[in-house]
């Protein structure tokens, strides 16, 4: 990977090989499908206004994390906002993945986002490790997470490598443009 | 039709209430570098205040990051929620 930097118009170049565009955009599209099976009600005007969505906490500890509980002691209010807001944040999430998809799949070897692709990207980046995380079995400070196998070697590798393109990108966004300015 | 919807669920239990808090959780993935971004990019924090809290998430397991009405601090941790930090609200006295 070459790293993100800030382009004079404001936009974010960064280079990835044709593996890592393949990985990054397989991670996102299984984001967008894992979140994806949720969004959708049954019931079109509830479909319509964004709400509708389920009144728990999911089982699978990888989509808990990602839509997780509002209200930390009061599980009634937790599960009201859930129904409320689950359906859009859901949505919110996959649309974010999908740019991300979508803007490596009109890329070359140059990667270049707008300043609203970033912020898209920085997301999706972050529900990607968190997912792997919950695999991984990764739940607090200093927790290594399952190393049994030659697939939790590489997905450690991956939530590693994912973190570096994070910390790039993050750089690239705190430049104010200081070194275009003449 | 939305505002009428929000408007009669949310709005009789703020005006009364105390005081609501935006709470944000430790998490061992998102990065320091993230979370201070988040909180400066987001709420506006100085660099300095985004990095107080974001260490005090760290060290402490959580840090108080917004004060006010129910309302606004649900859509607070909808935000945080969005950009995948680990955040609750509670009542201020809880």
């Amino acid at each position: 990977m070459i790293p993100f930097t800030k382009t004079e118009n404001g936009s974010y170049v960064a280079g990835f090989t044709d593996v890592e565009t393949e990985i990054i955009a397989d991670l996102a599209a299984q984001i967008a499908g894992m979140l994806g099976s949720l969004v959708g009600s049954d019931d079109p005007l509830f479909e319509a206004v964004g709400i509708g969505g389920s009144s728990l906490l999911n089982d699978d500890p990888a989509i808990a994390r990602l839509l997780p509980d509002a209200y930390g002691e009061d599980a009634v209010a937790s599960s009201d906002f859930r129904r409320l807001t689950e359906q859009s944040l859901a949505t919110r999430k996959v649309a974010n993945a999908r740019t991300v998809i979508d803007s490596l799949a009109r890329s070359g070897e140059a990667l270049e986002l707008s300043g609203q692709e970033a912020q898209a990207w920085l997301r999706t980046l972050s529900d990607i490790r968190l997912t792997i995380a919950a695999r991984l079995g990764i739940e607090h400070d200093g927790d290594e997470g399952d190393t049994d196998s030659d697939s939790a070697l590489a997905l450690h590798d991956l939530y590693d490598w994912l973190a570096y393109v994070t910390e790039s990108l993050l750089d690239a966004l705190d430049d104010c443009g200081t070194r275009w300015m003449t | 039709m939305n505002q009428t919807l929000e408007g009669t669920e949310l709005h009789e239990q703020t005006v009364l209430d105390s005081p609501w808090i935006t709470l944000v959780w430790n998490d061992p993935v998102n990065l320091m570098s993230y979370v201070s971004y988040v909180f400066r990019s987001y709420f506006g924090f100085t660099r300095e205040e985004a990095d107080r809290l974001m260490l005090q998430v760290h060290n402490d397991g959580r840090a108080v990051v917004a004060t006010g009405s129910r309302e606004e601090m649900e859509r607070h941790v909808e935000a945080m929620h969005d950009f995948g930090l680990w955040a609750t609200l509670q009542k201020a006295d809880a």
